[in-house]
């Protein structure tokens, strides 16, 4: 039945939206304000899970496993890379000297090694074989069969980081969505309280509409692309903010904690403000026609 | 064209607005409805325009049973009714073209046929050189023919006036009923609600009067009183 409206008469209809809302600038505000908030806290978390995630996934790809070693002799250790080579699904198996492994700090740590100087000579690193998986999802078992073997002081691998990360991640989203919710809520009520002040101004308008043979949805429509555009603002205003807040966040996070892979802005923004678009002419629409239906009478 | 058969009207907890009412008319007549408040003179009107159902009967319009019309057949319906108010309704901030051709752009007419047939009415009402005014400066007699020109923008078969003279001086309200007579000469069925005695009597039209919700009088070439 909706659909029977001539398209040039919604030109009329947006006038008419148009008119109301700039007649009601404060209410106007007030709306699109309360879901731009809204969507950014949203957004905010959006964004963190998918952060959090990413680094999940870098590290669950890596499939090396450390393990420690006590001190041993060179026959000890030879008989440990035997048996370290024995486990099923490790495919390489390499010993890092006490030596190799500072030689690697220093590398990692860059331009940064500074602070190690003086170290070197009381080297304070253990000895390892660096272990690895022939897939990712074997190290966990790789991992405890490999600290059952005598002279294994301790195993360390990325499993359980993984897991502590996509805690978070799930702890992220499950806060972002309750926050949301409510929010969501609150703003679409604030759109229909709006609308209803709207119709409340149009009453006189309304019942002539009525009068003269509008159809029911010719009266709703205005109302209705009235809701749609305090929410598509409101969704604007908050994919704004949060591109722009993203890309210094990440400028800036990215010095400071070089070793998380931060996700690009293109396109997880342009895909983010497609989400919070598609919510926010969600909350317009059913804002609006909650009051459409309680308070116009057509 | 029109038939009111045993049509009752009872509010709940009410009087009964209207007992069973049966009234006839045909194409083209000009009828008076008259009667003290309370009669069930605007019951007669919301049963017309579908803002209400009667309780019993049956209202036949163009040989349709407006009582049984689906929710969305009733826009349709008041299409083809013009009405006309007391109080006027127009909208104060809209200019007297504006409220005359929004009739139209409502049943979504053409901007071209808007156009042309807004000017034509207005010419026809006399207001063609005020259609750039706010009705706010209009007097009340120049306000209730923009209504009349609103009310027949989309040449409805039948116009309802209810007491459309009620708001303005005897001099005025007859150039209102001037009118009236010229758009029922075209052809349009006309139905004036009135308390407008001296009007009524000089016109000689038929007459129907209610009260208590029932016919008490249905007279060719009727007056006020019987």
């Amino acid at each position: 039945m909706f659909t029977m409206v001539k398209p040039r008469t919604f030109g009329y209809f947006f006038q008419s939206a148009g008119s109301s809302l700039v007649r009601n600038s404060w209410m106007t505000l007030a709306s699109i304000g309360t879901v731009a908030v809204a969507l950014l806290v949203l957004g905010v978390f959006m964004l963190l899970a998918v952060n959090v995630g990413a680094m999940a996934a870098q590290v669950e790809e890596q499939v090396e496993l450390t393990a420690y070693l006590a001190d041993l002799n060179n026959q000890q250790r030879a008989q440990l890379e035997a048996e370290l080579k024995a486990i099923p699904g490790v495919a390489l198996v390499t010993f890092v000297s006490r030596e190799e492994a500072w030689q690697r700090l220093l590398e990692w740590y860059g331009d940064d090694r500074g602070f190690l100087a003086g170290w070197e000579d009381d080297n304070p690193l253990r000895e390892a074989f660096a272990l690895r998986a022939d897939s990712a999802f074997r190290v966990g078992e790789i991992a405890a069969a490999v600290a059952r073997l005598r002279g294994v002081e301790e195993v360390i691998h990325g499993r359980e980081i993984v897991e502590q990360l996509l805690a978070i991640t799930r702890a992220v989203r499950l806060v972002g969505i309750g926050l949301m919710a409510g929010l969501a809520l609150a703003s679409t009520f604030i759109i229909a309280n709006t609308i209803r002040i709207t119709v409340f101004a149009r009453r006189r308008e309304i019942s002539i509409m009525r009068y003269v043979g509008a159809t029911a949805w010719f009266v709703r429509w205005p109302f209705i692309i009235e809701g749609l555009v305090l929410g598509l603002i409101g969704a604007v205003v908050a994919s704004s903010v949060l591109a722009w807040g993203y890309y210094f966040a990440v400028r800036s996070l990215a010095a400071a904690i070089p070793f998380w892979p931060f996700v690009a802005p293109w396109p997880l923004l342009q895909r983010l403000a497609l989400a919070l678009l598609a919510l926010g002419a969600l909350i317009g629409v059913v804002g609006s026609g909650m009051s459409v239906r309680r308070y116009l009478d057509v | 064209m029109l038939e009111f058969r045993k049509v009752t009207k009872a509010y709940p907890n009410g009087p009964i607005a209207l007992n069973d009412v049966t009234l006839s008319v045909s194409q083209g007549e000009f009828v008076f409805v008259v009667g003290q408040s309370g009669a069930g003179k605007t019951t007669l009107t919301k049963l017309l325009l579908r803002e209400e159902k009667p309780t019993q009967g049956q209202i036949i319009l163009n040989g349709r049973d407006i009582t049984k019309m689906r929710a969305g057949e009733i826009p349709y319906l008041r299409r083809s009714i013009g009405v006309v108010f007391q109080d006027f309704r127009l909208m104060p901030n809209w200019t007297v073209e504006e409220n005359v051709a929004f009739a139209m752009v409502v049943v979504e007419a053409s901007p071209r046929l808007i156009h042309r047939r807004v000017a034509k009415v207005l010419e026809l009402v006399g207001l063609a050189r005020k259609a750039k005014q706010l009705p706010g400066k209009l007097s009340g007699g120049e306000q209730q023919r923009v209504a009349l020109a609103r009310a027949i923008a989309n040449q409805p078969a039948f116009v309802i006036a209810d007491e459309p003279t009620g708001n303005l001086d005897p001099e005025t309200a007859w150039g209102i009923v001037k009118l009236l007579l010229e758009i029922n000469a075209a052809g349009t069925t006309m139905l004036m609600v009135t308390h407008a005695k001296q009007i009524v009597d000089s016109l000689r039209k038929r007459v129907v009067a209610l009260e208590g919700g029932c016919v008490v009088r249905d007279e060719e070439r009727g007056v006020y009183h019987g």
